[in-house]
């Protein structure tokens, strides 16, 4: 075991939530009303209920690995060869995940609050804290997203206050003007970018959980509030500013909080929803790098994953300047490739392995 | 020319920071396994300073997937 700390179920599940909203809660509802307009609400529901499907088959795996993380039981179950391979591509997903993760980030302080920084040096100053909390350990960025998360609710809970007076309900109309076939395309990508992002957390639960069966129901109880957050989010951008224009801006809900004036006298509280973004990208960007590094000392069979963190880094911040070159390639990959690459690690992974691994318990019972 | 005085720098504060901690322990894998990292992160930072151009990995990705993505949006259309 490299790892030796243990987190309760509780923080679990916070991570669990911030991890889901993670970036969905600015990009989110731009890509949903880009493609079932009005009716974003509606697809945001239907991926909640896809996204619950989604971790009960976590959670079935989860009874499959007992203490080990998902790179040890690819290796049990695949043998060791085709088991590391899978493994490694599994880790460079995360890996690669990570560095758009930096990217979204840099860029959105690049152009939205600072706009004479050099991307490479808030890409630079984000990856180290990412590197401190990984070297911490992961019980200490557990205990410390009990002090963080509170502020997240909290920030949210008086944008939604503050924004009550400017909803529009005539936006919402007229409801399913453009059938069915928009509305689930919306909700699959929606699930790709929120649900399907949770898989990192396998490297984590239930290795390093305490309670196993108290933190499967935490996994579920955190994808529904942080289901609900993102649903609240995006019925607010398109009762406050309309389908037209949620779909047409980069970051909805920047807009959103750009809206609120209260009498003239409270305006521009943009960084409410800065601040509120800052710790849900930040706990993203962490878990990933934790899972590939953590995968990869695992692989290689190293006793500390720590020495590895500050290389790695290093190749973060390269590639998160080189991953798109420009937010245009950015939506137009999000919205084609991305969805069969994180299918392909978030969904048909656990099952193949939930499968094989299956077929292997009963053969040897018999 | 400063990018890259700056790389050495950052990577030569990077290894003494962590190499004590390697030999005290001897961990032998580990110091393998953090100098070809380590290398790797030098001469890809160096070419992206330079503004030579490296090859996107989401490229790629977008060719091996191509197939299965068209497979997918074609049943949403």
């Amino acid at each position: 075991m490299i790892e030796n700390g243990k987190i309760s179920h509780n923080q679990f599940k916070l991570l669990v939530i911030l991890c889901y909203i993670g970036t969905s809660i600015l990009l989110t509802p731009a890509t949903l009303a880009s493609e079932a307009k009005q009716d974003a609400w509606i697809a945001c529901i239907l991926g909640l209920l896809i996204g619950l499907l989604l971790v009960m088959l976590y959670n079935s795996l989860a009874n499959n690995l007992y203490n080990m993380t998902l790179v040890e039981y690819c290796e049990k179950v695949l043998g060791k060869w085709i088991g590391k391979l899978i493994s490694l591509l599994f880790i460079l997903f995360l890996f690669i995940n990570c560095s758009t993760l930096v990217y979204v980030l840099g860029n959105f302080v690049t152009t939205q609050i600072m706009p004479e920084t050099p991307i490479q040096f808030n890409n630079i100053l984000f990856v180290i804290v990412v590197i401190i909390g990984t070297r911490l350990g992961l019980e200490s960025f557990a205990r410390a997203s009990e002090i963080l998360y509170p502020w997240v609710l909290g920030l949210f809970i008086i944008l939604i206050v503050l924004l009550c007076k400017d909803i529009n309900f005539e936006n919402l109309q007229p409801v399913f003007e453009y059938g069915g076939k928009p509305i689930i395309k919306g909700s699959l990508l929606y699930v790709s970018y929120s649900s399907l992002t949770l898989i990192p957390l396998m490297m984590i639960f239930p290795a390093y959980v305490k309670n196993t069966e108290e933190a499967k129901k935490s996994f579920l109880s955190g994808t529904l509030i942080g289901g609900i957050i993102i649903l609240i989010i995006t019925l607010l951008s398109i009762l406050v500013l309309g389908s037209n224009i949620t779909a047409r801006n980069a970051f909805p809900a920047y807009i959103l909080a750009k809206k609120i004036n209260i009498g003239n006298f409270l305006e521009r509280l943009e960084p409410i929803i800065t601040i509120l973004w800052f710790i849900t990208v930040f706990y993203k960007s962490i878990l990933y790098f934790y899972g590939a590094v953590l995968g990869l000392s695992q692989i290689l069979k190293l006793k500390d994953y720590r020495t590895l963190t500050l290389p790695l880094g290093m190749i973060l911040v390269v590639l998160s300047l080189i991953v798109y070159p420009n937010s245009t390639y950015a939506d137009e990959w999000n919205t084609t490739t991305w969805l069969s690459f994180s299918l392909t690690y978030g969904f048909f992974l656990p099952l193949l392995l939930l499968i094989i691994g299956n077929l292997r318990k009963n053969k040897s019972k018999i | 020319m400063w990018y890259i005085l700056g790389i050495l720098t950052v990577s030569i504060g990077i290894t003494l920071y962590e190499v004590p901690y390697l030999l005290k322990k001897n961990l032998k894998r580990e110091s393998w396994a953090f100098f070809i990292l380590l290398i790797f992160g030098i001469i890809l930072s160096i070419v992206e300073s330079l503004n030579i151009s490296i090859s996107n990995p989401l490229d790629w990705l977008t060719f091996i997937y191509k197939p299965f993505t068209d497979f997918i949006l074609g049943l949403l259309k």
